[in-house]
């Protein structure tokens, strides 16, 4: 026997698992009918949800009526089922509120043109992401806002509406020009002429590529928009999942700059700064959102001149952003707090002065921490538009409600709410899930 | 040859100013004059339009409209109120049905809540999922759908008070409302306040003598049950006497409604119900986050010394638990207390309603109600904050 031998380790095989620890019926054993009282609980509980689902299913899909003229019809044909032909006949106004029909492409092109503008984001390989946001939320806004309200060019839509609407279009093209010449292997526009601008300027060329291409393509735009005739959709015309979405997604991109703001005021050490931060922060909390929604009503006209009445979508999109601003203005005061002194110091160090510091330094990794708190708020956002509601915007809910005083429809409640929920569930819900999913992903890239 | 010393600015009148710019105190100074100077003009700026705009409506300020009478009747009203009483009358109904209606929430939105976030915890799955779903189908679902859902579809669509369901002739449930006996009495209110209150106070301080004892001595003093004895003759001297002139107001039907006894009227039902449902849903979240930070070891001493699990939970877990649970169990009765304002979509006479709606259409006086209203809210919230903030301080660990 050589050495050789003897210094071979030989595993001993390892043990078999416990077989019968892991497989399905034995921890069904173990966890549900381990003794008497669980097994009970089981029991009832499965009768439970059998009951619940079968009472609901036969409500909701096995009585259910798809096609009927009037609630009647709907009694006759199944009395005990969901009515659904009544929500259906309703659809488009639940989406679209009182939009006229024919303008609703509009709408439509609208939200997608603002879902397009964030696809590059998706992408781990885009540069200048957060130009892109910047640009969406500063941008996009006029461009929302000519495409829904229409209007014709130098008639309706002012001078300054116009030129932005135009910059948003041109920059919207241009974004995606970008993106097909790059997966096309070619450089970018502005790359295409920076050899023209870098005889002309010696410094920023890049920039004065960008700004000439972007401009050009702008005035490109304006011209072209300068054709059309959109026809002018006042605002009191809008209404269903449309406002709702505008007003929710209205607050959660102006809760970020707002909360921002008054969190750093609320840090700050400048006194008078801290205190109103501090005083609008905590008056705003204390109170209920529907109390501000009528305080915007009701004490905006009489606060602002008189003949410079805002119509009310505006002043509750006032309140709406005043009120998810305070909340999360906490949310990232948490986050600052959470930001040890070391880093402070060190921006200090590299001679960063206070916006540079917050900007690179602090903020990103205080946003990073409360990004769970931040979704929550968001999710609590999208639930509270409901509210608008009891003040008479045509939102989703009131839509929903108004089904049942059709005189075709009279009473019918139950299935519009139903649907509504089910919608909500699934924003709200899916929303929740992506963050988690989020925070475990920072989880991971942290530790 | 010393390359890195800085150039020091030679003397002068402009670059001693701008020195004195650039330095952090200085400029302290003027951002916060500039904002200060802002929002003062802002102000002043929106108060001389505000004024301008009253003057045109013919309108004036101030809080002498409170006195008037309101001349509207309020559907339910805890206290008494006609249409003959003031502003400040429908401002005090308002705050009472706020204030019930809210406690109501609480109290079963934290008993529910309780539950379910225990359930949640359950060994078996089948009864953690169904905890899981009803928290995630409730949490989803914004609260005023969950309202107008309760209104609509289960209270609007009970029998007319002819036909509606009644318990032992004694309850009664219809699409009005909710009647059920109540207990009157001759004796004056107050009194009966002020002696359950002093028995309440007494009892209070018989307990806490009593803890104390025990802590020091480990026996308790005779004289304490003699004193309990005493307090004991005392409630039932008590409840003889209020009992005797006690009787009770049984609802009975009269034309097309029912009469006599206590009403809550079903706008206060579904109010109720949706939102307790939908507070225990969120402390069903708090109370599960609080136990689980009690770390597993807590679970297994507790299984070691041979505990029941009923034992382990209320010796070791909650006991523990609670500390955690608090702070976000109160912040969330604060939010319940706010959340009781969205009862105003289906009517319910609460503060919102009442005062905020009705009576600014009336008075047309928005500032002043709004306010009030606005004040009402921050005083509860500073009161729930202060309570919690002692109560913090009570359980925190003390170092010994």
């Amino acid at each position: 026997m050589s050495e050789q031998d003897l210094k071979h380790f030989v595993p001993t095989p390892p043990r078999l698992p416990a077989r019968n620890e892991q497989n399905l019926r034995h921890r069904i054993q173990k966890q549900c009918f381990n003794n008497i009282g669980n097994s009970l609980l089981t029991i009832s509980v499965l009768v439970l949800i059998y009951y619940v689902a079968k009472s609901f299913l036969d409500w909701a899909v096995f009585n259910a009526v798809w096609d009927a003229a009037t609630r009647r019809e709907c009694l006759d044909i199944s009395p005990d089922g969901a009515c659904w032909a009544g929500v259906i006949d309703w659809f488009n106004g639940l989406i679209y509120g009182r939009y006229p029909d024919e303008e609703q492409w509009r709408v439509n092109s609208g939200v997608v043109m603002a879902l397009l503008w964030l696809l590059p984001l998706m992408s781990q390989r885009i540069a200048y992401r957060n130009s892109i946001l910047i640009s969406w939320i500063t941008l996009y806004p006029f461009l929302g806002a000519y495409m829904f309200l229409g209007g014709t060019f130098g008639q309706d839509v002012g001078i300054i509406h116009m030129v932005f609407t135009s910059l948003a279009a041109g920059y919207f093209i241009l974004l995606y020009l970008n993106w097909v010449l790059c997966a096309a292997g070619q450089s970018s526009l502005p790359e295409m002429v920076t050899p023209l601008t870098s005889k002309l300027f010696r410094r920023g060329q890049h920039m004065t590529g960008f700004l000439l291409v972007w401009g050009f393509l702008s005035i490109l735009c304006g011209v072209v928009l300068a054709q059309m005739h959109l026809e002018p959709v006042p605002v009191d015309h809008w209404g269903g999942l449309f406002l709702t979405l505008i007003i929710a997604s209205f607050a959660i991109t102006m809760s970020i700059p707002v909360g921002i703001l008054l969190a750093l005021g609320r840090r700050s050490k400048l006194p008078v700064i801290h205190w109103l931060s501090m005083m609008l922060i905590e008056l705003v909390r204390a109170v209920p959102l529907i109390t501000v929604l009528f305080m915007a009503v009701t004490l905006l006209p009489i606060f602002l001149p008189s003949g410079a009445e805002p119509d009310k979508l505006s002043q509750v999109l006032f309140a709406v952003c005043l009120f998810a601003g305070a909340y999360m203005a906490e949310n990232i005061r948490g986050g600052l707090q959470a930001i040890p002194d070391g880093q402070y110091e060190a921006a200090q160090t590299l001679g960063l002065g206070y916006w540079l510091t917050m900007g690179l330094i602090i903020l990103p990794q205080a946003m990073r921490l409360m990004i769970p708190n931040i979704m929550t708020s968001f999710i609590s956002m999208l639930k509270d538009t409901t509210l608008v509601s009891i003040i008479g915007l045509f939102d989703i809910m009131l839509m929903a409600r108004n089904i049942s005083n059709d005189k075709n429809w009279i009473g019918l409640h139950t299935e519009p709410l139903a649907l509504i929920s089910i919608l909500f569930f699934v924003m709200c819900y899916g929303m929740s899930q992506y963050s988690l999913n989020l925070e475990k992903r920072l989880k991971a890239h942290r530790s | 040859m010393n390359f890195i010393s800085p150039s020091r600015p030679k003397p002068g009148i402009a670059n001693s100013i701008l020195s004195c710019l650039n330095k952090d105190s200085t400029r302290g100074v003027v951002i916060q004059a500039a904002t200060l100077g802002l929002v003062l003009a802002t102000l002043l700026y929106l108060f001389s339009n505000s004024a301008q705009n009253l003057d045109q409506l013919g309108l004036s300020f101030g809080f002498d409209f409170l006195q008037t009478t309101a001349g509207f009747d309020i559907s339910w009203s805890l206290i008494a109120y006609d249409p003959s009483m003031s502003y400040w009358r429908v401002f005090l109904v308002g705050i009472v049905n706020t204030l019930f209606l809210s406690f109501c929430v609480i109290v079963f939105g934290t008993i529910i809540g309780t539950i379910v976030g225990i359930l949640r915890l359950s060994p078996n799955p089948l009864v953690s999922q169904l905890a899981r779903c009803y928290v995630e189908v409730v949490r989803n679902v914004p609260l005023l759908i969950q309202i107008i859902f309760w209104f609509t579809t289960v209270f609007s669509a009970l029998p007319p008070p002819r036909s509606g369901y009644g318990f032992a002739g004694l309850i009664f449930l219809n699409n009005r409302g909710f009647y059920m006996p109540s207990a009157v009495t001759d004796m004056s209110g107050w009194l009966i306040a002020a002696g359950s209150l002093m028995l309440l106070g007494t009892l209070w301080f018989l307990l806490r003598g009593i803890r104390r004892q025990q802590r020091q001595s480990g026996s308790v003093r005779p004289s304490y049950r003699i004193a309990f004895a005493i307090w004991g003759i005392v409630l039932c001297g008590m409840a003889l006497i209020v009992g005797s002139s006690l009787h009770w107001s049984v609802p009975a039907l009269q034309g097309f409604n029912l009469e006599g006894g206590m009403f809550l009227p079903s706008a206060f039902g579904a109010a109720f119900i949706a939102m307790a449902v939908y507070r225990s849903a969120a402390i069903a979240e708090t109370v599960r986050a609080g136990m689980e930070s009690i770390s597993k070891g807590q679970h297994e001493a507790a299984a070691t010394i041979g505990f029941s699990r009923f034992q382990t939970l209320r010796l070791i877990l909650i006991p523990q638990a609670i500390r955690a649970i608090i702070p976000p169990l109160a912040n969330s009765w604060l939010v319940a207390t706010k959340d009781s304002s969205l009862a105003v979509a289906i009517g319910f006479p609460e503060l919102v309603s009442v005062f905020m709606q009705t009576s600014v259409n009336q008075t047309g006086r928005a500032i002043e109600i709004i306010a009030m209203v606005m004040g009402f809210y921050i005083v509860v919230s500073l009161i729930i904050s202060y309570l919690l903030n002692k109560y913090n301080a009570h359980v925190q660990f003390k170092a010994r």
